[in-house]
Parts: structure tokens; sequence; C-alpha cells
């Protein structure tokens, strides 16, 4: 298509997006007024499963199933990515960093790592704890997996690539990240083979405002953020294995600030 | 005045497929789609927002307190992952193409050519 | 609607128009993790604290940096040309 084309194209498509846009607002429920389905899961919930957070009951509850749809497309994409980047380039890895020439590398100042250090075992800590609490409090398996997985981007940031690598175990986050999608699928399963719904919470409710409230959804919660944790960091380390140089005889110092 | 969230919803999914088709480099084209992407987040939360009320946590507030909707909160939140996630298959899907064609401009880029 | 929720909402508006006006993706980064902290902010308003928590690791932290890494790797497959 000529370039002309494709500009009156995308014009008639914006018209056409701007009056149905317009009329769709005209007639959604007024800002701030109250939807029935979030109420009735505000006024149940609570007393039904023992939990505090609804945003995690209804993900890892209400809609399960409709979150082991969404994991499953997490898992997808990421062994999509995973694949097509060894396909082309093998499983070997290599801890040494790759030099454009000509240009300078700057070596990181100790502030900068010290920094980072603290600031990366902060966020470890932080993940975990947000992880572990999803039912109680906000936070849960997605975010408390993707605060652990910028936690280890910290430790890249202050130490650089080969003591990151060093650091961080490949193949374990591809078990972390298969473990934790089979172990939401298992609890999914597992009601079943009791003649229950998929999901049904069989295990005991917990006491209100603890660690353990919510049965079954700690369980999924864990598995998810296992899930995540490891998805995104598998992703890192494979996109970064890019930038590496394969071959032998390069300086791998290149990355070390001098001592 | 009340319209204001779903016109910025608009305007987002407006200016992103904008972005798209008039885009030089698929990796630029990534990041207009995750623009796309953040105008469902305007609209969902925006529907699940309620005047006057808290978040739908009641570890401080007890039970029955006003909140607001945590339905649409938990379809963003599982969005947002899973969007992150699709973005870094496009990014390698892009790494691939420029692999293979050497270029990123998509004017460039014919799929049923054969290699050139 | 109060001020501050319309402030915000405007300013994801704006956030969003610089994504897709940088037209240099290694300045598009920079936007875009601008973009993740604004709408992070802008969720915690709306009072969603689960998702402002995940927009601002994966919108502000792993997103970006995923679009760095993948710049710098084609920086290196444009160096072994």
């Amino acid at each position: 298509m000529s370039e002309g084309a494709r500009r009156v194209l995308l014009a008639l498509a914006l018209a056409v997006l701007a009056v149905a846009a317009w009329r769709v607002a005209g007639a959604l429920p007024m800002f701030g007024s109250a939807t029935p389905y979030g109420q009735a899961v505000n006024a149940l919930i609570p007393d039904a499963r023992g939990v505090s957070n609804m945003v995690a009951a209804v993900n890892f509850d209400v809609r399960g199933i409709d979150t082991v749809g969404e994991e499953a497309m997490l898992v997808a994409a990421i062994v999509g990515a995973v694949v097509l980047l060894r396909g082309s380039r093998g499983e070997g890895t290599t801890d040494r960093a790759v030099r454009v020439p000509g240009r300078a590398l700057e070596p990181r100042a100790d502030a900068t790592a010290l920094v980072c250090r603290i600031g990366a075992v902060v966020t470890l800590v932080f993940g975990l704890y947000m992880a572990l609490h999803g039912t109680v409090t906000p936070g849960g398996g997605f975010q408390g997996g993707a605060v652990v997985a910028s936690g280890l981007l910290l430790v890249y940031l202050g130490d650089g690539y080969p003591p990151w690598r060093r650091l961080v175990p490949g193949p374990l986050f591809g078990v972390v990240e298969a473990g934790g999608a089979l172990a939401f699928v298992a609890a999914a399963l597992w009601p079943l083979a009791h003649g229950d719904a998929a999901l049904a919470n069989r295990l005991r409710p917990g006491e209100w405002k603890d660690l353990y409230s919510g049965g079954l959804m700690v369980v999924s919660n864990l598995a998810v953020a296992a899930a995540v944790a490891g998805s995104f960091a598998l992703l890192l380390l494979e996109v970064m294995e890019e930038t590496r140089e394969v071959q032998s005889g390069e300086d791998d110092a290149a990355e070390e600030p001098p001592q | 005045m009340s319209l204001l969230p779903w016109l910025v919803a608009a305007w987002l999914i407006g200016v992103g497929v904008a972005g798209l088709a008039t885009s030089r480099n698929i990796v630029h084209m990534v990041g207009c789609l995750s623009v796309c992407q953040s105008a469902t987040y305007v609209l969902l939360l925006g529907i699940g927002f309620r005047a006057h009320a808290g978040p739908p946590i009641f570890y401080d507030h007890p039970p029955g307190t006003p909140a607001v909707d945590p339905v649409t909160q938990a379809l963003v939140l599982t969005d947002i992952v899973v969007g992150a996630a699709v973005s870094a298959l496009l990014l390698v899907i892009a790494l691939q193409v420029f692999k293979r064609r050497h270029t990123l401009d998509p004017r460039h880029l014919r799929p049923l050519r054969p290699d050139a | 609607m109060t001020p501050l929720v319309a402030a915000m909402l405007l300013l994801t508006a704006i956030a969003g128009t610089l994504v897709v006006l940088a037209r240099e993706p290694l300045g598009q980064v920079f936007a875009l993790a601008a973009n993740g902290l604004v709408l992070a902010l802008l969720f915690a308003v709306l009072q969603a604290p689960d998702v402002a928590l995940s927009e601002i690791a994966v919108g502000a932290a792993i997103l970006p940096l995923l679009f760095l890494v993948a710049l710098a790797a084609i920086a290196v497959e444009r160096a072994k040309k």
C-alpha cells in the first residue's frame, strides 16, 4: 500500500473510532458510580472465603479458571521467546560480554554497586513478602513475582554481567517457571478428582488477616508467584545472552571495574 | 467532565494506532502497542472506580466499608503481567527479523518474499 | 471527580502520546518507563494498590529493560556485519 493511501485509511479509521468512542462514552455508567459485580464480591467474599484482599480472591477463586488460562498465556509467550532465541543461538551460554568496537567502557562506581546490592536485597525481600501476603494485604503472586524479577535486575545493574551470571542459575528458572505453572494446574485439577468443580476451595479457610487465609488460594498464589518470577528471570537471562560474545579469545574483563 | 476517563482511554488507543500505522521501526511499534494496551487499563479501572470509596482490601477497614470494584482490578492486574510477556515475545521476534533481513523498517519487509 | 483524578488522567494521556512521538527507539524506552510510572500513580489514585504494584515493577522496570537489552542485541548484530 502506498504511503498516501495508508494515511487516508488511518484518518478514516481514527474518525470511525472517534465517533464510536464518543457514543460509547455517553452510554457507559457515570464515572464514580458503583458496579454490581464488584459490590457483590465486596459484600460476600470476606465471609465466604475469609480473605481480606478482594483482588486476590477474584483472581484465585472467583475467576480462578480464567487466571489458569492467563498463566498458560504467560508461559506460552515466554517459552516462545526462549525457543526463538535458543533456536538461532543454541543452548550454550557464556559470561563474556561483547565489545562494540570504538566504544569506551565506563567502570561502575563503588557507590553504584553498593546501592544496587542493598536495593536488590530489599527488593527481593519485599517481593517475597508481597507474594506471601497476597491474600491479606496488597500484593500477590503476579506482583510479587514481578518485583522479585526486578530485584534480580538490580544485581545485574550493580555488578555487571559476569557476577550476575555466576549468581543466577539459568536452569533453575526453567524449573521454577514450569513447576509454578504445573502446581497451579494441579491445584485446579485436584478438586475434580474429588467430584468437585475445578479450583473448588477444599482446604481449611484459615484465620482472617492471617498469613494462611483463603485455603487453596494460598497454594495457587504461591504457584503463580513462582511461575511469574521464573518466567521473567528466564526471559531476561536469555535476551541478555544475545548481547554476549560466543567466540572464545575475547577478554572477559570488559565489564569488570579495574581493581 | 465525567466523560474524561473514557475520552482519555479512546485517545490512548487512537494515538497508539496512529503510531503503529506511521511507525518506521518495529521496536518502536512494540512500544506503541503497549500504549494501546494502557487504554484498556484506564477504561477498566475507570469503570470500576467508585467515588468516596477505599481500596478493595479490608485490612485496615472492616468489611462493609465502601470499596471500589475488585473485579476490574483483577482483570487489569493479570493483563499487565501477561501483556509484558507478549511484548517480550514481540521484541524477540523483532530481533529475529533484524538478524534475517538486516532491517527494522516495516516498509522493507515483505512476508512472502524469499530472503533478500 | 476530584481534581487529582482529572490531573492524573490528563497526565496519562500526555505520557502515552509522548511514547508514540518518541520516534527513536532508545528515547522511547525512557518515555515508556515514564509512562509506566505515571500509570502506576494513576492506579494508586484510583484506589488500586494491587494494580499499581504490578505496573511499577513491570511497566517501569522490567519492560524498559527488555527494550534496552533488545536494542543492545540489535546493535551487536549491526556491529557484526
